[in-house]
């Protein structure tokens, strides 16, 4: 709150609408996360049912977004919003369109963990993708801690996680293809399982780009398209980007 | 008037009189008066003024010495000042004993405002729920507790219950939490309870109950195939025929509770509510009705009476099971020759399905413990009527992951009625033209 001064406005109600928004932005988040964990728990467990239910409650997450989305325009258009507070409403903006792409990602994990339960579950079932699975969201779970917070330096860091992501989800990868090789007879179904890993690891990046708009609503800089992992802190990274 | 006032009229009095008298001698009455008046005025002003330094001051000091009723003021604003000081100093050890009694309690509590903002937590709070102190103070709780159950419970008014979930800060961590309103200005208390350990019995209570029934039945197959081609065979000797035929109705028994005992944990171990397949009642019931009529012939009479046409949206074999357990218990418990009626129709807030017999009833102390499991009423009448302990049981969880919930009305001697509630989204409406078809 102290960062961005939302407490400074005359108009107290203005000051609610701002917050009330960035609670159901919270709220959009909270019910994703939700669904990312059912559908991983629906793979690990085969667990058909749960799957189905992930896919089904997809258009809750769409609903959200469309009427956060509204609630922003409406904003836009009346109060004109400068400073800190625009950056707010475009964070919020960003942040609706990344949260609703995790949500179609999980609901694809459910609906790859429902077509799966029906088959054996390939040798080490699914330990490193239950690994993954755990980290990136925990990055999602850290990401809107960041964005509840507006904690940037805590962004930042999160935000560098997604180099292990992308290294877990390579490692993944050439564990699959190798049993692939093995017996073949299995690619139909290792098939299935990358899509999963590919979902869960676009979950990372959009984990990331959430950080990215928290430290943009904070501070005012952009650091997309920067290469996060030369720098050790966020202060760090800033002086380059003056230069 | 207290001698001060007095004093101070007097000299006031005293004062202007002396100096009009100096006037007047000298021939300058108004001169002198207008003087007199002015410093008594710059004097007054000049008080004023050490009054207004003085409590600006930051740091407690003495007051500014003054005679007279300045002098008085300034002595009764010092003394109002110190009872102030002492009260303060009194009420702020409460509070720090207070919260530093509640931050030993091993409970997380969290003060919340109207806004559900947090105003105040204690330690234990902090660590359930991983609050870093001056960071969060003002944070919306919502904003960190994300779960979608915890934003409904948030926001409905019916704090009677605790709500169970996954604590944020750490995935295996399970939280009980619950919310007391207090106060005018609708504050509120929120309570964190660490029930991991709850929760890990719980669990391994299921797991057994559900590893023990699957291990038994397997050498109960073994036993109750044996048994029945023993009954079949026709050289086996006489005297033993009879144990066998027990033999064989027990075994029967203990399959039947192990596959009740199988089923009931199946459904508490479910998560998601029951699917929404369209079930048309007027055929599930009627093939109820046949069997319960073949099973206990010549009992009671199963009157059957649908009310509407509406459908439910469910699981059709749990459905099966709900209305068979209440069915059977009815006729079970029914005199022979006895009527049971089965009503199935809609209300201002779904849809209901009752059973109703004229049998012998419950006495009313134990319906609320009717749906327990293995608990009877009379113990040796059920053995007598066969029959697992579980069926209600059952027919409670599998009720509960259809929205709906058990209703039990009875008078020991005139019957029993057993209601099921299902909830408006689980019950299709007949749209017109169907319901014109209908009648």
């Amino acid at each position: 709150m102290d960062n961005t001064d939302l407490a400074q406005h005359i108009s107290r109600q203005y000051d609610q609408e701002l917050e009330d928004v960035r609670n159901r932005v919270l709220a959009m988040g909270g019910l994703v996360e939700d669904q990312i964990q059912k559908a991983i728990e629906a793979l690990i467990n085969s667990d058909s049912e749960l799957g189905e239910s992930v896919v089904l409650e997809d258009y809750k997450v769409n609903e959200m977004e469309v009427s956060i989305d509204e609630e922003c325009s409406r904003i836009l258009a009346l109060r004109h919003p400068t400073a800190s507070d625009l950056r707010l409403v475009v964070a919020i903006i960003k942040t609706i369109t990344d949260l609703e792409r995790i949500g179609d990602e999980a609901e694809k994990i459910g609906f790859l963990a429902t077509r799966l339960a029906s088959r054996p579950q390939i040798s080490n079932r699914y330990r490193d993708i239950k690994h993954l699975g755990r980290h990136v969201g925990r990055m999602v779970h850290d990401a809107l801690n960041t964005f509840a917070r507006l904690d940037a330096d805590e962004a930042f860091n999160v935000a560098k996680q997604d180099e292990e992501v992308d290294k877990d989800y390579e490692s993944i990868m050439r564990q699959l293809i190798t049993v692939m090789m093995e017996d073949p007879r299995t690619i139909r179904q290792v098939l299935d399982v990358m899509w999963v890993a590919r979902s869960l690891e676009r979950i990372g990046d959009h984990a990331k780009n959430i950080c990215e708009y928290v430290i943009y609503l904070v501070h005012g800089k952009d650091v997309r398209h920067t290469k996060l992992r030369e720098h050790d802190s966020l202060a760090e990274a800033e002086e380059h980007l003056k230069d | 008037m207290n001698t001060t006032w007095k004093t101070t009229l007097f000299q006031l009095i005293l004062g202007l009189g002396g100096v009009g008298l100096l006037g007047w001698l000298s021939g300058y009455l108004f001169p002198a008066l207008f003087l007199g008046a002015l410093s008594l005025v710059f004097w007054h002003l000049f008080n004023l003024y050490r009054l207004d330094r003085w409590l600006t001051r930051p740091k407690r000091s003495n007051p500014p010495d003054a005679v007279g009723i300045w002098g008085q003021t300034f002595y009764k604003i010092h003394r109002l000042q110190i009872k102030n000081r002492k009260r303060k100093r009194r009420f702020a050890q409460l509070l720090r004993e207070f919260r530093k009694s509640t931050t030993a309690m091993p409970d997380g509590t969290i003060i919340l405002n109207e806004q559900n903002q947090i105003e105040w937590f204690n330690r234990a709070a902090a660590d359930l729920l991983g609050l870093v102190g001056a960071r969060d103070t003002g944070q919306r709780i919502d904003n960190l507790i994300r779960n979608p159950k915890f934003i409904s419970y948030l926001e409905s008014s019916d704090f009677e219950e605790a709500l169970e979930l996954k604590s944020p800060f750490h995935e295996d961590i399970q939280i009980s939490v619950q919310i007391i309103r207090y106060g005018r200005r609708d504050q509120r208390l929120l309570l964190v309870k660490d029930v991991t350990r709850l929760a890990n019995l719980e669990r391994t209570r299921r797991d057994f109950v559900a590893n023990a029934s699957h291990e038994l039945r397997t050498p109960l197959t073994v036993i109750g195939g044996y048994l029945d081609t023993m009954a079949a065979d026709d050289d086996f000797p006489e005297e033993w025929k009879q144990p066998v035929t027990q033999m064989q109705q027990q075994s029967r028994n203990m399959t039947a509770i192990v596959s009740g005992l199988l089923e009931l944990s199946r459904l508490e171990s479910l998560k998601t509510a029951a699917p929404r397949q369209v079930v048309d009642l007027g055929p599930l019931i009627d093939g109820i009705r046949s069997e319960v009529m073949a099973a206990f012939p010549g009992k009671a009479q199963i009157q059957v009476k649908l009310e509407t046409s509406a459908k439910l949206l469910g699981h059709e074999s749990e459905l099966h099971s709900i209305f068979e357990n209440l069915i059977t218990n009815a006729v079970k418990y029914s005199e022979d020759g006895g009527l049971v009626k089965v009503r199935w129709y809609l209300d201002s807030n779904g849809a209901r399905l009752s059973v109703s017999d004229n049998g012998i009833g419950i006495p009313s102390e134990d319906i609320p413990r009717l749906t327990e499991r293995f608990y009877r009423v009379d113990v040796g009448r059920s053995r007598e009527t066969g029959g697992t302990g579980l069926g209600l049981a059952i027919t409670k969880h599998a009720l509960g992951r259809h929205g709906g919930t058990l209703e039990i009305e009875s008078e020991v001697g005139s019957g029993s009625t057993f209601t099921c509630h299902f909830p408006e989204d689980r019950v299709q409406k007949p749209t017109h033209r169907a319901h014109l078809r209908a009648v």
